[in-house]
């Protein structure tokens, strides 16, 4: 899940010179993701692993980093 | 003056509350007191009626204060996206030919400290009146431009007033709205709030910035300040109505919500006007150049999910022309810009008749304009304007670069990306290239995908071959 986020992100979302260098627990939002970037992984993420991802979860934290993403994605989806 | 109506609204009712940031207010009163402060300032630094001034500083209450002493100096205020990269800001305070940069503290480096003027260390002081004609200078907004360089839209006193003037008639703001605020003042679509919102003597509301990356948070701010309205870019507000848990948070006190800068996919606005039942929302179109020309009270029965929504009425007043031969849309109003600003010259550029053409591709049906897209090369990034000449010309300067495209793709969320095309000479790689752009270049400028090449497309005429390039940079996926 995580490589798929980070894939999407560095593709789609944010440049970065060195993709592969960017640790799990980089900070996601410093490095360039806006309100925008983070719609569209949304929609990404809620098609991709099939969850849905409460209105009311969306925020700084739990989109600041892949650690904090994939935690987040995991948990949205355990109830499935 | 454009300030006359804010000044109005001063003497009526100098205790009510003009801006508020989180926890912090100001009246009309202390604003226009802290505004004059920073004007006598200017003076004293020799600033004179008609000379720009550049403001560094982010958003929200001081940037007002900033602008409002600027334009009580009777000076012309330049915006500065402190996002840019040094360089661009630096080329921009160069351009511009400034007399003075407002901010906050010392001057940052690189800037000429001579010129800083830091709006805290103002005393308070009563400007000398100035007397200014309609057609000065009020503002001048960089974007990207065409020639290579970001380029500066020269706004008159008159245009902007007359804007202000349409855009509050419309939505009939009254003393009692309380305004949402979001867009940093190097857009156009600022001088709604500044000068719509405050010569009606409402309040302006700054949105906290956190809450634009939590639209359930920032529902829930609307619903708790009672905003009754708001102008920003659909991106934002489609976002609100995809997460924004707006059954469980009905905004009541929501009269109407304006947008512009981007196309608003028809899909997302059928979702927000569903669950903002009773909001009024307007789609406002037109260049900077043009500030608004055209737009559309939109028909909620009207939308259809395959289908863009028209640009619809000429605004403020404008009279439109539609070219026979290409459709491009050419535009005549009080509100235009006067021209470009270079090297501390007005350029003008509309016609002896006074009309502008837009480089827009429309049509009339039924009495309403429809957009077709650009004439141009122009793109639109997340609601910035990007010419690709500016990209073209940073990445042709650099060592190693022989030859350069640079085209828009078309992306579902951000409008359009720019994609580079290079042609590169040994050891040059496009990882490098791109890095250095990036100190070069804001983020939204950054070529989403990056392709090397032999040599680049051309047509039989020698021509490049902008559609092979795209192409070639869509099968990059």
């Amino acid at each position: 899940m995580k490589e798929k986020l980070k894939t999407f992100i560095f593709s789609e979302l944010i440049y970065h010179e060195d993709p592969a260098s960017f640790g799990d627990d980089a900070d996601l939002l410093e490095a360039g993701l806006d309100s925008l970037g983070i719609m569209r992984l949304i929609m990404f993420a809620e098609k991709e692993f099939g969850v849905t991802l409460p209105d009311t979860e969306i925020e700084p934290d739990n989109v600041n980093s892949l650690n904090a993403l994939e935690k987040w994605i995991k948990q949205a989806g355990a109830g499935q | 003056m454009l300030l006359k109506p804010f000044l109005h609204q001063c003497r009526q009712q100098p205790e009510a509350v003009a801006l508020v940031e989180s926890d912090r207010y100001l009246s009309y009163g202390d604003l226009l007191a802290r505004a004059q402060s920073v004007a006598a300032g200017l003076q004293a630094l020799g600033v004179q009626p008609g000379q720009p001034v550049a403001v560094h500083l982010d958003r929200g209450i001081d940037v007002v204060i900033a602008i409002f002493g600027a334009l009580l100096a009777g000076a012309c205020y330049v915006p500065l996206d402190l996002k840019n990269p040094k360089p661009r800001l630096a080329f921009i305070v160069r351009d511009a030919k400034v007399h003075a940069v407002l901010g906050l503290g010392d001057a940052p480096a690189g800037l000429d400290a001579s010129l800083w003027l830091d709006i805290n260390a103002c005393s308070e002081a009563t400007p000398k009146p100035v007397e200014l004609p309609a057609d000065s200078m009020a503002a001048i907004l960089y974007t990207s431009g065409s020639t290579g360089q970001p380029r500066g839209v020269a706004l008159s006193h008159g245009a902007v007033a007359s804007f202000a003037l349409w855009a509050a008639d419309l939505v009939a703001l009254q003393d009692n709205d309380r305004i949402a605020s979001s867009t940093p003042f190097f857009f156009d679509l600022s001088t709604f709030d500044l000068y719509a919102v405050l010569g009606r003597g409402a309040s302006l509301y700054f949105v906290p910035s956190a809450l634009i990356l939590s639209p359930s948070r920032l529902s829930a701010w609307l619903k708790e300040q009672a905003i009754s309205g708001w102008y920003t870019v659909p991106s934002l507000l489609a976002f609100l109505a995809y997460k924004g848990n707006l059954a469980q948070t009905p905004l009541e006190s929501l009269r109407f919500l304006l947008f512009a800068g981007e196309v608003f996919p028809t899909p997302a606005l059928i979702d927000l006007a569903a669950k903002l039942p009773r909001t009024a929302l307007y789609n406002f179109f037109g260049p900077t150049e043009t500030n608004v020309c055209c737009y559309w009270p939109v028909e909620r029965e009207r939308l259809v999910a395959d289908e863009n929504i028209p640009i619809g009425l000429p605004a403020v007043g404008c009279e439109f022309h539609i070219d026979a031969v290409t459709g491009e849309l050419w535009v005549r109003g009080s509100s235009l810009a006067s021209g470009y600003w270079n090297q501390g010259r007005l350029l003008p550029f509309l016609n002896e008749e006074g009309w502008y053409p837009t480089g827009d591709r429309v049509s009339l049906v039924d009495g309403e304009c429809r957009f077709h897209g650009r004439l141009g090369r122009m793109l639109k990034c997340s609601g910035y304007r990007v010419e690709p000449a500016e990209i073209e010309a940073a990445v042709n300067a650099m060592a190693g670069v022989r030859d350069c495209a640079v085209v828009g793709i078309d992306d579902p969320a951000a409008g359009q990306r720019p994609a580079l095309a290079l042609v590169l000479e040994s050891p040059a790689t496009p990882a490098e290239i791109r890095t250095a752009l990036f100190r070069q270049l804001p983020s939204y400028m950054q070529p989403s995908r990056c392709v090397a090449l032999e040599e680049l497309p051309r047509l039989p005429n020698g021509k490049l071959d902008y559609n092979q390039v795209r192409t070639l940079l869509e099968a990059q996926q």
